[in-house]
């Protein structure tokens, strides 16, 4: 559904996005997580037809995302990263308005949204809050029920309860056959909704998978606690385990490879507590970020 | 064009377009109604003063007999020349056609606008479509403000509708050539104060070129690069012909900078961060 190749796009010396291709296929609920800067935006603003590209491409439904880029958005429900909403808008006259622009009549799914949501749509968008604003971004984005979502940021602002709210009705679409491109930097929440994963770094994708292949990939993380802290201080680690942190009878650190060669090499050494686990996302994402050097 | 763009475009304009229109309303009929009533010591202070003089010479584009006190035609005219006039028209003109991309980049809001499915031309033609409508409203206005300050006046004798309505013609040409510029200068920009402050700049030195060119020979020559070197109501009123020529080179500035500034916001990047 969204294929980006070889995708590079600079704004002057600044960088934007270096050599990025991925895939998203149709139906999947697909993370862009990067930190602030990475160059989430620029990737999404290219595949709106904001910015041209510098080198490569990108193309949805197959149509050329700078060139047919009004055909693209036939079937995309958007949200920016930074929501801005003309002031004088209230939510009933946003989907007025809207409705307008795609031809479609929005009063009743977007009725539906804001009950759903705890929307109230006669506020104008001056007077609104910030989550206020954002359910209302999102209510727009989601009442066409276009094929394709594209979500930059999109729980920014919202409070935990309606945080899961949104989640939950992702979700619902994902299970209808809608695709989701979610971009965040908030790693729980992608790692709790997506199943596929792409990690942006420096204007550079440097991870492309599935999450559970990518945790794989990331081998385990190791928690060892020694009966004293002199042998925490005394011994010596093996070279398969890396350490991240030390701290008197305890350490915490990567697996590299099976888990068989740390169980032979700690039988009869005097430790009292040992956890083997996948790692989450945030200590993958911190894992990449480290081995490339990033200043995450 | 876009039935949903054009319905935003009317919501946003709609508040300018009311405040200018009953200024101008306002401004017209009390120009109409003062200038013809008090014309005989009106003419006599102007002839007075060189500075008044030259300015009005420069805003009729005609010369004026010394010592001559000035015709009802050019009293007429000068309600369709007068500064506050023009700074209400220009105004609306700057106001409206920087809205789109400069106003909407500049206040983060064309995110949401080109996310939905519409073309950059689709939206440059709905707003151009709602800048011309709002523009013959602005026109509606001030002829509605002169035709009523004019029907006040006790025998005076006023151009007759036809030569209003042409004068009113040439002003909209004139309209439509600043609204062009401030449509290319809003198109290379991405703040709407930026984009007001070039065409206003512009705006004003062909002001200033206008006026220099009645004693200064260096400005004289330049003249023809000032758009009110083509906007001469009083030949209107006077002889009731319609201006082509100058008409012509008004309308044929503004589509040209208005088609260029289509073509650069249609291949521009648009960046709101």
């Amino acid at each position: 559904m969204i294929v980006v190749q070889s995708l590079t796009r600079r704004y002057g010396r600044r960088r934007g996005i270096e050599d990025v291709s991925f895939s998203v296929p149709e139906g999947s609920l697909f993370g862009f997580l990067g930190p602030n800067g990475a160059g989430k935006t620029t990737t999404i603003r290219v595949m709106l037809g904001f910015l041209r590209p510098s080198a490569g491409g990108a193309t949805i439904f197959g149509h050329d995302c700078w060139r047919r880029s009004r055909r693209v958005k036939t079937e995309v429900g958007y949200v920016p990263g930074d929501l801005r909403l003309p002031p004088w808008f209230t939510g009933a006259g946003a989907l007025r308005i809207v409705g307008a622009v795609r031809g479609q009549d929005l009063t009743r799914p977007g009725r539906d949204l804001a009950e759903q949501f705890g929307m109230d749509m006669r506020v104008k968008v001056r007077n609104m809050s910030r989550g206020m604003r954002q359910k209302l971004g999102l209510i727009i984005a989601l009442a066409p029920r276009a094929r394709l979502l594209i979500l930059d940021e999109p729980t920014t602002g919202l409070d935990p309860l309606m945080q899961e709210q949104f989640r939950r009705h992702l979700k619902a679409l994902s299970g209808a056959g809608h695709t989701i491109f979610f971009s965040s930097h908030t790693l729980g929440e992608v790692e709790v909704l997506c199943d596929r994963v792409a990690i942006v770094r420096d204007g550079r994708l440097v991870a492309d998978d599935t999450l559970e292949a990518l945790r794989r990939q990331a081998g385990h993380e190791v928690m060892i606690r020694w009966k004293d802290a002199g042998a925490g201080a005394t011994v010596q680690p093996p070279a398969f385990l890396s350490l991240r942190q030390r701290d008197g009878a305890t350490w915490h650190g990567a697996l590299d490879g099976p888990v068989g060669p740390l169980a032979d090499w700690l039988a009869g050494k005097p430790i009292e507590d040992l956890a083997v686990g996948r790692p989450d996302l945030e200590s993958l994402f911190r894992r990449y970020y480290q081995q490339k050097g990033g200043d995450g | 064009m876009n039935r949903g763009l054009v319905l935003k475009a009317v919501r946003e304009v709609w508040p300018v377009t009311l405040g200018l229109g009953l200024a101008l309303l306002a401004i017209e009929a009390v120009l109409a109604y003062v200038l013809p009533t008090f014309q005989q010591q009106f003419s006599q202070q102007i002839m007075q003063l060189q500075f008044a003089q030259t300015l009005i010479k420069a805003l009729l584009g005609t010369d004026m007999g010394k010592g001559e006190p000035m015709g009802p035609e050019m009293i007429t005219a000068i309600a369709w020349v007068h500064p506050v006039v023009l700074a209400l028209v220009w105004a609306h003109a700057i106001v409206v056609c920087t809205r789109v991309p400069a106003g909407e980049v500049d206040r983060g809001t064309i995110d949401v606008l080109l996310g939905l499915p519409v073309s950059r031309w689709e939206l440059f033609l709905s707003d151009t479509a709602v800048w011309l409508a709002s523009g013959a409203v602005l026109m509606g206005a001030a002829l509605a403000g002169n035709l009523y300050g004019a029907s006040r006046v006790t025998g005076s004798s006023t151009p007759g509708l036809g030569r209003l309505v042409i004068a009113l013609a040439d002003l909209f040409c004139l309209y439509l050539a600043v609204g062009g510029l401030a449509w290319l200068m809003s198109a290379l920009s991405d703040r709407k104060g930026r984009a007001m402050a070039a065409v206003f700049i512009l705006v004003v030195g062909s002001f200033l070129l206008n006026y220099l060119a009645q004693f200064w020979r260096p400005a004289e020559r330049l003249a023809f690069l000032g758009v009110l070197n083509y906007y001469r109501p009083l030949f209107v009123l006077r002889d009731g012909a319609w201006p082509l020529r100058d008409m012509a080179v008004l309308g044929g500035v503004g589509a040209a900078l208005w088609l260029a500034a289509g073509i650069v916001f249609a291949r521009r990047d648009l960046c709101t961060v």
